[in-house]
């Protein structure tokens, strides 16, 4: 994507193909830079999360910075359970060098590549539902990608897992409309049909057609089953090896990405929930065999990393909003 | 093997002055104006009445105000308001030697990245010595420059509409090989006496004033392609010498010490990269290690206290 000359190339490929293997910055093959991590970012949305690789620690420039945000809006649907819609727009200041057509290409792959995988139904929390096929919420996840330093989709998977589980969802309650008895009048000189349940009517339809809210805006529970959120973890394949965490330079260097996304919904049992080979390139089964393992360790590694981040921000949330209480004017 | 951090956030005293309160904003105003106090200002902000002040640069006048082009701190001098940018772009003056990137190739000339324009007339061409370019040049422009190539150029002249015209007709200048390119504000690349820069490591750096800093394995003075004569084959190579491990990582160290001081608005010069690259060798560890906090603050500290 982003141009490079041919003697970059070179030099980029032959360091990681050296021995030992050089990359740009002195980094190992299978080392990812920092990532720096915050949730509930935005206060309007129901969660969010604001994510960065390999930002400079001082003045925090230069790397892969992604915004994402939950909002949650309620939908009138004769589905059960509700659905998850994904969307990730570009900032053009992230892609200077692209027309805003290719720009709009550009989104549209991202899109598609996090709505089919985050969507589906096997990820899907159970608490969506308000009404049993009337209302449900719709989950909005939304992307915004503010730069582009590399390994752009390890970047988004990682912020989508940490704004779903920041996610709350406000409790409900249905309300349902009883006719208030009607009077047998003494003088009953009509005989009105009693509006009465019949013995044999073992449907249990749901009367509910509206619903309340108890909470306060930002109360609620998490989504469930947030454990399953998965991550990615993309494997630069330059024939022979491959390596993680490419900077833009390195991804225009090498002609083949695989791109694999797993769920651990308990440490010992992943599940890939996707994969795409990105650009051109071949690999054989054997070579395709070894590389879904290895993407399994580098996933378990990531998933235990951002899930101990994660609960950590969990806990200093509460005290964090405090602080930004005190410090309003 | 993963590493998460948290964000840096801004010191709690930290606070911008001009806080949108109607019955302060006067006073404000009047105090940056009056003592020459900081004053932070966004593109768009109207700063004071053009009756009273001139604009000066970074600002402009729309309905009697003087507003804020870029972002940045406003200053006074007189009656004179000013802008200086946070950021600034790079502004080309003729002499100087920038690393430049192609992004088109037109007919008989190249196009850079911020508008800079290679004539086909002010490349060294095949054949040696100063010659009048021919229609065959023409035809085969791509193959001494491509899209995508880098390239260190001199700035020659402006045409009418402002654009920068380059040359390379020197053998110190033209394509760039055996190393990597490093991007800081142009701001921190200074006019020095030479902008090739031979660390005693190995190691041969380019700091272009746009910015673009190539820092690349040495060439012996001798080993210098077209010495004798002029070998475009060698001038327009895309292939890379073979590079030791050891040059590379020199490379890697004094790309990340770049980045470093850059990140911390330290101006490059010869002087400062060479002891940063000492240092950088008397610390214990890898060169990846040097890209934590701790070690690049410390590294601006011992720079700072020697320059002192």
């Amino acid at each position: 994507m982003t141009s490079i000359s041919k003697a970059e190339r070179s030099y980029i490929q032959a360091g990681l193909l050296a021995n030992p293997p050089r990359r740009a910055n002195g980094r190992a093959l299978h080392d990812f830079r920092s990532i720096s991590l915050e949730t509930g970012v935005a206060p309007l949305s129901n969660g969010s999360a604001r994510l960065s690789i390999g930002q400079n620690p001082h003045e925090g420039s230069g790397g892969t910075e992604i915004m994402a945000s939950v909002k949650l809006e309620v939908e009138s649907i004769e589905e059960d359970g509700g659905r998850i819609a994904c969307s990730v727009s570009c900032s053009p200041s992230a892609y200077p060098h692209l027309s805003s057509g290719a720009l709009d290409d550009l989104q549209h792959d991202l899109t598609a590549v996090l709505h089919q995988t985050l969507s589906h139904p096997s990820l899907h929390p159970k608490n969506l539902g308000i009404i049993p096929q009337k209302k449900s919420w719709l989950l909005n996840l939304d992307f915004l990608v503010m730069a582009d330093a590399g390994n752009i989709y390890d970047a988004l998977f990682m912020a989508a897992r940490a704004a779903l589980w920041d996610t709350k969802v406000p409790r409900t309650r249905s309300v349902e409309y009883k006719s208030p008895k009607t009077f047998s009048s003494a003088s009953g000189d009509m005989d009105v049909d009693q509006d009465t349940a019949s013995g044999f009517d073992t449907r249990k339809v749901s009367h509910a057609v509206d619903f309340e809210v108890p909470d306060y805006w930002d109360e609620g529970e998490v989504l469930e089953g947030r454990e399953r959120w998965p991550v990615a973890v993309t494997l630069n394949l330059v024939p022979t090896i491959h390596f993680l965490d490419a900077t833009s330079q390195e991804e225009a260097s090498c002609s083949s990405r695989l791109l694999l996304v797993y769920s651990y919904e308990s440490p010992s049992s992943p599940t890939v929930q996707s994969m795409r080979m990105l650009g051109s390139g071949e690999l054989t089964i054997p070579q395709l065999k070894d590389l879904v393992k290895e993407a399994q360790k580098y996933t378990k590694d990531m998933v235990t990393a951002l899930t101990a981040k994660l609960v950590e921000e969990d806990l200093c949330r509460n005290q964090k909003a405090r602080d930004k209480f005190v410090k309003r004017k | 093997m993963f590493e998460f951090t948290s964000f840096r956030h801004p010191p709690d005293n930290y606070s911008i002055k001009n806080a949108p309160d109607d019955v302060d904003m006067d006073e404000d105003d009047d105090d940056f104006l009056e003592t020459g106090g900081l004053k932070l200002t966004c593109p768009g902000e109207s700063l004071t009445s053009a009756q009273a002040y001139m604009r000066g640069h970074g600002t402009y006048v729309d309905k009697e105000e003087v507003i804020a082009s870029v972002c940045g701190l406003v200053e006074r001098v007189n009656k004179l308001i000013t802008v200086r940018a946070v950021r600034t772009r790079y502004n080309p003056e003729v002499g100087d030697l920038v690393v430049g990137r192609i992004t088109e190739e037109m007919e008989s000339r190249w196009n850079s990245r911020q508008d800079a324009v290679l004539m086909l007339s002010s490349v060294n061409l095949p054949g040696g010595v100063q010659r009048r370019k021919l229609e065959s040049d023409e035809l085969q422009m791509r193959t001494f420059f491509e899209e995508g190539d880098l390239l260190v150029a001199e700035v020659q002249a402006f045409f009418g509409d402002g654009t920068m015209s380059l040359h390379t007709r020197s053998l110190s200048y033209g394509k760039l090989r055996n190393g990597q390119l490093v991007t800081v504000p142009p701001i921190l690349v200074r006019r020095l006496k030479s902008h090739f820069i031979s660390l005693p490591c190995e190691v041969d750096l380019i700091l272009g004033l746009n910015g673009y800093i190539w820092v690349s394995k040495h060439v012996k003075e001798n080993e210098r392609e077209g010495e004798e004569g002029f070998d475009a084959e060698a001038v327009y190579s895309n292939r890379n010498d073979h590079i030791d491990d050891s040059t590379r990582t020199a490379i890697s160290r004094v790309t990340n010490l770049i980045t470093i001081l850059a990140a911390h608005s330290i101006p490059l010069t010869d002087t400062v990269l060479l002891e940063a690259y000492e240092w950088s060798l008397e610390q214990e560890g890898d060169v990846k290690d040097l890209l934590q906090e701790d070690l690049g603050d410390a590294l601006v500290a011992t720079i700072l206290a020697k320059g002192a």
